[in-house]
């Protein structure tokens, strides 16, 4: 098997052609200063070190990965301008650019890669632990080229690098990290990287500016001259400074949900909706299994049936998003499906509580939950109001608890002390990365995020064991849709809906999102109108 | 003499405030602990980490010992005039604290001076008319400032005078798309500072405009007012130098025990405004449950507190010639 950025690029300049018969679209024009929207400020530059989504915003845009991922999750020529596997799937060769430098004038070479890999990602990562242990040796065979022997098949080891929230891979100078501890190395607050753009100041609390790259490897890019990264909490004071045009990018998780129909309908912005593929996040309830009524699966199941996730979708979301359907969102869309999906039947789901022994009491009830959510995203409180609705007709008294983010995290994943939970998974980018550990039986530990349920399924168990090394795309999906069933059947967790994947940009600047983690990219290929 | 028993008289105050500032810290201490939620879970993220790595951190921070250990380590790095490191940014507490302050400073000294000067100027011109169509109107308006929340007002102010008017910024602190350089950068900080200022200020503008008009009309009525009309005095002086003199005391008191209230209220302004000041900073460690940074924080604002306590009672020597400091 060999795929080659070479064959990448001959297919884009196909398509060039092909486009060429069109009317010719924008030249991008160099020039211009894009000013990005960051929620909170971030801890650290360096991206090494830690999985807070907002320190990966800048970092993409200062740092190179050696691979990037297309909207299909095949990989595109990054550091790295093309690569082979061995047919057994356990030796990755990649070939680096010649050309790339560092911001300090010194080349990126392969001793670069090989440090990155065997000092700073695997020590100081927080899921090097994942995967990690798999890899036999990572090392350079010459200053271009790069070899990583993995132990046994892992189908996602692409979609692994290619994700730097996933892998934290970002190839680091190794000249500027050698000798020292890279997790408080001084330059993670002033990083020296090989991409588009160059850092130039952090005033804290306020703003992180990046400045054009004029020696980037890539030619012509980037276009525009600076990157600013401006900290702004509120959510409603964001909405504002967007409209008033001093904000130009909205990222998809930020933009507040009961504005976007007016953001769409103003000439002056663009709502992408698109670039939350590798995240596929959706918002389930998590059920726990250690509670005497929701421990048996036809109290799980009748919630699924009784609970109106188009009204959520509604009301909670504005319209935006989608009902999910499955576990696995579907902007993954080569494994995701919905053929196991509960459509809504209230009778049905008082049949299965009758047939469970939970009859319903002389005044009508048959017993109480509770229902908590982690303050922060309100849609997820406005849902857990409506599921309180959703039950009491069902004869289920709901109280709804709400509580800061941490003290959630403790509640529900620290303490199991909860029966129902409104909260976020992300699906992709590979499902093994981040649908498995929710509901493998080895996650059942008090720990954030993972599952808190106390889920456990042989059969579930079995498929999240063997899927990984299955290197045939098509089989693989299908044993993921085999996983789909099981959980569906189950219920562990209901899929409540699928996080709506909306961008706010300025409709003054184009190519600002080009692939499925289009919130953390680089804007290497963005540009101004003019 | 009068200088150096103030000179004394401040010694002597700092130094009480340190059995003072030891009480905060452990009961900052204490509290922060007993809140729910763990810092590890917030550095992880949104996904699992090993447990091997989570004990790293954990050994790393000194959060894997008792609860009495981390306690005497932090005391002993107190007694160093050591905040400790950021379990969030992996830096210097004192140095974060340090990069917030001044922006924390320009707004609440901006909003102390501006609402105390015009809310002493209103109170005494109201007081002067009681019940007239001026004092009304300003009395009603002091009550709408008053029990506006500044979330709340953030918003409308944002809403009228930023998105529909265009007169002023939304947030930050900075013009980031044409970075302005010399006076051009200072006309622009001030720019971005009005809207933020105007929102903190009026709470207390109402405060002390209500507080001056009240202690206003009680002095007028007195009879060494009446005295001095009697004797020839203006109008100005009598209103002034007698009148506002006397009644003004109470005012600075109030002033005084404003800056700590203002400090805690940073906290809504700065965020409403993406001011890039200590109340935000602090917000942001209360989410992440950053301890070493919320706990210098703490110490860091009560020390503000204690000092503008100081300089308070230090102001009454010169304006109140009854005070003796001993």
């Amino acid at each position: 098997m060999r795929i080659s950025g070479f064959i990448a690029k001959a297919a884009l300049a196909l398509s060039l052609v092909a486009g060429g018969l069109a009317p010719a679209a924008a030249q991008p024009k160099p020039g211009g200063t894009l000013i990005i929207a960051l929620e909170s400020e971030p801890g650290t530059l360096a991206p090494h070190t830690t999985t807070d989504t907002v320190a990966y915003i800048p970092a993409t845009n200062i740092f190179n990965g050696l691979i990037g991922l297309d909207f299909n999750f095949q990989p595109t020529p990054d550091l790295a301008e093309s690569w082979s596997v061995s047919p057994d799937g356990l030796t990755y060769t990649f070939n680096l650019v010649k050309t790339a430098k560092w911001h300090d004038g010194k080349p990126v070479t392969a001793e670069d890669v090989e440090y990155t890999f065997n000092e700073a990602v695997a020590k100081s990562h927080p899921r090097a632990a994942s995967w990690w242990p798999n890899v036999a040796s990572a090392k350079a065979l010459d200053a271009h080229t790069f070899e990583v022997k993995l132990k046994s098949a892992y189908a996602p080891f692409f979609t692994l690098l290619a994700s730097p929230l996933s892998s934290g891979v970002l190839i680091l100078p190794k000249h500027i990290y050698q000798g020292t501890d890279p997790k408080t190395n001084p330059a993670n607050q002033k990083p020296i990287g090989s991409g588009p753009f160059k850092f130039q100041s952090w005033q804290r609390g306020s703003h992180i500016e990046l400045v054009r790259n004029p020696d980037y490897f890539k030619a012509k890019k980037p276009y525009l001259d600076r990157v600013v990264f401006q900290v702004v909490p509120d959510s409603s004071a964001r909405v504002l400074a967007f409209e008033r045009g001093e904000l130009d990018f909205l990222h998809w998780y930020i933009v507040p949900y009961d504005q976007v129909a007016k953001l769409r309908s103003d000439k002056r912005f663009v709502v992408v909706d698109k670039g939350g593929e590798a995240p596929a996040t959706n918002g389930f309830m998590l059920m726990n299994m250690r509670n005497e009524y929701l421990k048996d699966v036809r109290v799980r199941q009748a919630l699924a049936y009784a609970i109106d996730r188009d009204d959520i979708r509604k009301k909670a979301l504005f319209g935006e998003g989608k009902v999910a359907k499955s576990p696995i969102n579907s902007g993954l869309g080569w494994v995701f499906t919905d053929q196991y999906n509960y459509p809504r039947d209230v009778a049905k789901a008082n049949a299965l509580l009758d047939e469970a022994g939970f009859k319903r009491g002389p005044d009508g009830k048959r017993f109480s939950l509770r229902i908590a959510w982690g303050a922060g995203r309100d849609y997820e409180g406005r849902a857990a109001e409506i599921i309180k609705d959703n039950l009491k007709a069902l004869g289920i008294d709901v109280t709804v608890q709400v509580m800061d983010r941490l003290a959630f995290v403790d509640k529900v994943f620290r303490n199991w002390d909860f029966d129902l939970a409104n909260q976020l998974f992300t699906t992709g980018p590979d499902p093994t990365f981040s649908v498995t550990p929710r509901f493998h039986t080895s996650q059942i530990k008090k720990a954030p995020y993972v599952n808190a349920m106390g889920y456990s399924s042989p059969a579930a168990d079995a498929l999240f064991d063997t899927e990984y090394k299955e290197l045939d795309r098509e089989k693989r999906a299908q044993m993921w849709k085999d996983i789909q069933r099981i959980l569906m059947t189950d219920m562990p967790a209901l899929p409540l809906f699928e996080v709506p994947t909306v961008n706010a940009v300025s409709a003054r600047f184009k190519d600002v999102i080009t692939g499925p983690q289009g919130y953390i990219q680089s804007r290497e290929d963005a540009y101004e109108v003019k | 003499m009068r200088g150096l028993d103030i000179s004394l008289y401040v010694v002597r105050r700092l130094a009480q405030a340190v059995p003072l500032i030891f009480v905060v810290i452990l009961l900052n201490f204490f509290l922060i602990h007993a809140a729910p939620g763990d810092p590890i879970d917030f550095l992880v993220g949104s996904m699992d980490a090993s447990p091997e790595y989570i004990e790293d951190l954990r050994r790393e921070f000194g959060l894997d010992q008792p609860l009495g250990t981390q306690l005497w380590a932090y005391l002993t790095r107190m007694a160093h005039f050591d905040l400790g490191y950021s379990l969030r940014y992996r830096q210097s507490v004192l140095d974060l604290i340090l990069s917030r302050m001044p922006a924390t400073l320009l707004l609440m000294v901006t909003a102390l001076v501006a609402s105390s000067a015009v809310g002493i100027l209103l109170g005494v011109i109201a007081a002067q008319r009681p019940y007239s169509a001026t004092d009304q109107t300003s009395t009603f308006l002091a009550l709408a400032g008053y029990s506006m929340p500044v979330f709340w007002l953030g918003q409308l102010v944002l809403i009228v005078f930023s998105l529909h008017l265009g007169w002023f910024p939304t947030q930050g602190m900075y013009s980031l798309r044409a970075p302005a350089e010399g006076w051009g950068r200072i006309v622009d900080v001030l720019h971005h500072l009005a809207l933020p200022a105007f929102t903190y200020s009026l709470y207390h503008l109402a405060l002390i405009f209500r507080l001056t008009r009240i202690k206003m009309q009680e002095t007028l009525s007195l009879d060494f007012i009446v005295t001095a009309r009697a004797k020839g005095a203006s109008e100005g002086r009598v209103v002034y130098g007698h009148a506002l003199r006397n009644a003004i005391l109470p005012v600075v008191t109030v002033i005084g025990m404003n800056f700590g209230f203002m400090l805690a209220g940073s906290v809504l302004t700065e965020t409403v405004f993406a001011w890039p000041g200590m109340g935000r900073l602090l917000y942001e460690a209360i989410q992440a449950r950053d301890y070493p940074v919320l706990m210098g924080l703490f110490t860091v604002l009560s020390l503000m507190v204690i000092a503008a306590n100081v300089v308070t009672d230090l102001i009454y020597a010169v304006i109140d010639p009854r005070v003796v400091y001993r």
